[in-house]
């Protein structure tokens, strides 16, 4: 048994140390997987920046109240009245005076102009109170100061900064007849929020003729992830007809809207990766081929022929991993931390960042792997075959 | 048991013949055709006369190595030929833009409304042949995750502007003007929620709700409009903005947009800038721009798609160019010293470097032709499916003599290096290699 084992162990180790030899091929083969690889981590990345970018924004703790039905912020609205009403209800936190935390959001869409195209795209731009400033974690104004009340004063996101132009410090920007000043540059970890424009509510809502109407409330939850209480409230009375959901379903529901990319890279890839199966197979009837004799005369001193067969296979299996992780390192080095922008399910652009993670890694090698095993188990099957008497052919 | 089992797979064969006779069928009709009139033997003697049959010879003398190489092609030109097709398809919205067509939109953003007593102001102004008016409705039909594109538009003014793309039957353009509820589906979204002339649905609004707090709209169904060519968008549907209006709780008197379109496209730029200086310092101010650039920068918000599009092209072509090419070099390597006897006999170097070179044409093209025409079988399965809310996704002939210019390129690189070996080579030391 011990034998055996140790025989399979000195082919394949003779097969990987012959592998210069046949440079060319192996080359090939490494080269096909590897791009295979980086084109499967790119729209993994994507995806999963996408969907880190607004799942960061949302939270916990807070609950967010919108129209019944209409599934994004922008579709929705809540009049004066209602705000009054949702926000009486139980399960609310209370700030130290004992009035409940809550910031009652509007949210209309403005044109930026994207820094790639040079094209306008919809920018959210939200009207706050200083309690919807305390709602989000890790709000933080990095550069600037924040707007004033009363005042046509604008801070935006870090996020449009990298994306679009026009939004710098200092700098004034016009809406229809008003005119607004940018004063500060907010951050808030990376979330989806940095994508915003933040205005003071009451004063968009009079430079935008909203009148007294929101769009949306959030709502500190006493207790995070339970909204019952609210829910109740909006079962109960009549007059509200409203969707209420924690700002983590929220976004998370938000950041499936590209989950198609998935299926997408997953679907090209595996289309891509039979391509490089074929060249993988290539490569490893060719490596057999080339040391028929080699493997016949091991035969013929007495290797098994299960050795033959793993020999081989472990030679496709190595130079697979190699493509893999080289697939890896490309896509590491060009795609993660990439700045991107999307229109989102708000209808407005959502910056994000490609973000690769161990987990995509991991499926990454293993695609890998498996065009490697796939491509090596076909030509092992032949090493283990090959007939013993090639090894007395002289010759050929 | 094995006389069974011997039966059996007879049974099979012969049901997998029958059952398979479409495809083969043909091919086979005109083969036997070709044998008859001569031509199968003309095109042998032909084949063999000027190498053609020894290049194909060449080709697959290693069955297995020539599949595999053949599908590796295949694989990037279906890749090519679906993605390429569906960037067209996706960028058709630009190419399909009237040059007589412009938008007016509120100037802060498309989202902002502008209000209805913008219409006539701008229906004055000189060298303009239509103008509608439109509203997003945000409308979705049973399942709020599917939305429908839903315009509420002056019906009385839609075909003036949008008429060359919008082919509407005039009976039931009629029976539109006649009935305040009714509306105008495209023939995709009829087709997908099997719709027809005459049925009464609801359809409800994410944006709007009617005075009585219900987000339910009840319509009639009084026409199916179809598009004037297949890359038209027929996922649409249009209902009355009298209707709208009235009944939403919003009202107000606001629009959306405005879609116009002038009575010569050298007109354009003085329309637009009679449009915008005029409502220049209201609340309300307006941009008005070419559909095609409207169009554009609507794309460019979803993200770079082309780019993407581009890469995994260039990827796929790259991997094959791999294979592709190390398998060709490989090949003509191992017959050394067949081309060392070859030229010994007498054949021309260059008849062996177009030998070579001619193996790599003939390998590309085959396995080029295979993957288009994969990829167009692909995108008509893809086109029937229903509720996939795209216009068709069509090969247009643009595409195809771009994958027959990259399939010639790639042939060239693949085998110019390998012809050029066999091209230099030299017969002593061709022969002398073993």
């Amino acid at each position: 048994m011990t034998s055996s084992f140790s025989q399979i162990w000195t082919v394949i180790l003779m097969n990987i140390r012959s592998l210069p030899q046949r440079f060319w091929m192996s080359f090939a083969a490494v080269l096909a997987v590897s791009v295979v690889v980086a084109v499967l981590l790119s729209f993994l990345a994507m995806s999963n920046g996408f969907k880190k970018t607004l799942e960061g924004a949302g939270s916990e703790e807070v609950a967010i109240v919108t129209r019944s039905g209409s599934k994004s912020e922008l579709n929705s609205v809540l009049s004066r009245d209602i705000v009054n009403i949702i926000t009486t209800a139980p399960g609310i936190a209370k700030n130290t005076a004992g009035q409940p935390i809550y910031s009652p959001e509007l949210y209309v869409v403005v044109d930026g102009i994207k820094r790639t195209t040079n094209t306008e795209a919809n920018l959210p731009m939200r009207g706050i109170s200083p309690a919807g400033f305390d709602l989000r974690d890790r709000v933080d104004i990095v550069a600037g100061r924040m707007f004033e009340p009363g005042k046509n004063e604008i801070i935006a996101g870090q996020a449009v900064q990298r994306e679009f132009s026009g939004f710098e410090l200092g700098k004034t920007v016009r809406f229809g007849k008003t005119e607004w000043t940018v004063v500060g540059i907010f951050s808030t970890g990376g979330s989806a929020f940095e994508s915003e424009l933040w205005a003071e509510a009451r004063t968009l809502q009079s430079q935008f003729r909203r009148g007294t109407s929101f769009q949306t409330v959030r709502i500190r939850l006493a207790e995070p992830g339970n909204i019952d209480g609210l829910l109740n409230m909006e079962q109960n009375d009549p007059r509200l007809a409203l969707d209420i959901q924690t700002e983590a379903a929220f976004f998370k529901e938000q950041g499936e809207a590209i989950g198609g990319i998935v299926f997408l890279g997953w679907g090209l890839s595996i289309i891509m990766g039979l391509g490089a199966l074929a060249g993988a197979l290539n490569t490893m009837y060719t490596s057999v081929s080339s040391r028929e004799q080699e493997i016949a005369t091991l035969r013929a001193i007495g290797f098994s022929n299960i050795s033959a067969f793993f020999g081989t296979l472990s030679e496709s299996l190595v130079l697979s991993l190699i493509g893999g992780v080289v697939g890896t390192l490309i896509a590491y080095v060009f795609m993660d931390g990439l700045s991107s922008s999307t229109m989102g399910a708000g209808f407005t652009q959502v910056v994000f960042t490609f973000k690769l993670s161990p987990e995509l890694f991991k499926q990454a090698i293993l695609l890998a792997l498996a065009i490697g095993l796939v491509g090596g188990v076909f030509p092992a099957w032949r090493a283990a075959r090959l007939p013993v008497v090639l090894a007395f052919r002289g010759g050929v | 048991m094995t006389i069974f089992f011997k039966w059996l797979r007879i049974i099979c064969k012969y049901l997998f013949l029958i059952a398979t006779a479409p495809i083969w069928v043909p091919f086979w009709a005109v083969w036997w055709l070709l044998g008859k009139i001569g031509f199968v033997q003309f095109a042998t003697d032909w084949a063999m006369g000027n190498g053609f049959y020894l290049v194909y010879k060449n080709l697959t003398r290693r069955p297995l190595r020539f599949f595999l190489t053949l599908f590796a092609i295949f694989v990037a030109f279906l890749i090519y030929g679906a993605l390429t097709a569906f960037d067209v398809a996706f960028n058709a919205g630009v190419e399909l833009a009237a040059d007589d067509r412009l938008i007016t939109v509120n100037k802060i953003n498309f989202t902002q409304p502008l209000p209805i007593s913008y219409v006539r102001k701008v229906e004055a102004v000189d060298g303009i042949a239509g103008v509608v008016h439109m509203n997003w409705f945000g409308g979705y039909y049973q399942d709020p995750k599917t939305q429908i594109q839903t315009f509420a538009v002056d019906q009385t003014k839609l075909l003036d502007v949008y008429g060359d793309d919008i082919i509407l039957d005039p009976v039931q353009n009629t029976a539109w003007q006649q009935n305040k509820q009714g509306l105008v589906a495209g023939r995709a979204v009829a087709a997908a929620h099997g719709w027809k002339v005459g049925d009464r649905i609801p359809l409800n609004s994410n944006i709007f709700s009617q005075k009585d707090g219900s987000t339910s709209w009840d319509f009639d169904i009084v026409g199916i409009y179809t598009g004037s060519s297949a890359q038209i968008d027929t996922n649409g549907i249009y209902i009355r903005y009298d209707y709208f209006n009235e009944t939403n709780s919003f009202g107000g008197d606001y629009i959306g947009w405005m879609g116009i379109r002038t009575k010569s496209p050298s007109l354009n730029e003085q329309v637009i800038k009679d449009i915008d200086d005029m409502f220049v310092n209201s609340p309300f101010e307006t941009e008005t721009v070419p559909e095609k650039a409207f169009t554009k920068g609507f794309l460019a918000q979803l993200g770079n798609i082309s780019l993407m599009i581009t890469s995994v092209v260039f990827a796929a072509f790259f991997i094959i160019l791999v294979v592709v090419g190390f398998s060709m070099v490989l090949a003509v390597k191992e017959r050394t010293s067949e081309i060392g006897v070859m030229k010994t006999l007498g054949f021309r170097s260059g008849r062996l470097f177009r030998m070579i070179l001619g193996e790599s044409f003939m390998l590309v093209f085959a396995g080029g032709t295979l993957g288009l025409w994969a990829a167009t079988a692909f995108l008509g399965f893809l086109n029937n499916v229903p509720q996939f809310p795209v216009p068709d996704i069509i090969l247009t002939p643009t595409i195809i003599m771009q994958s027959v210019g990259i399939m010639a390129l790639l042939a060239l690189i693949t085998g110019i290096i390998p012809a050029t070996y066999a091209l230099r080579l030299n017969i002593i030391t061709a022969l002398s290699r073993r």
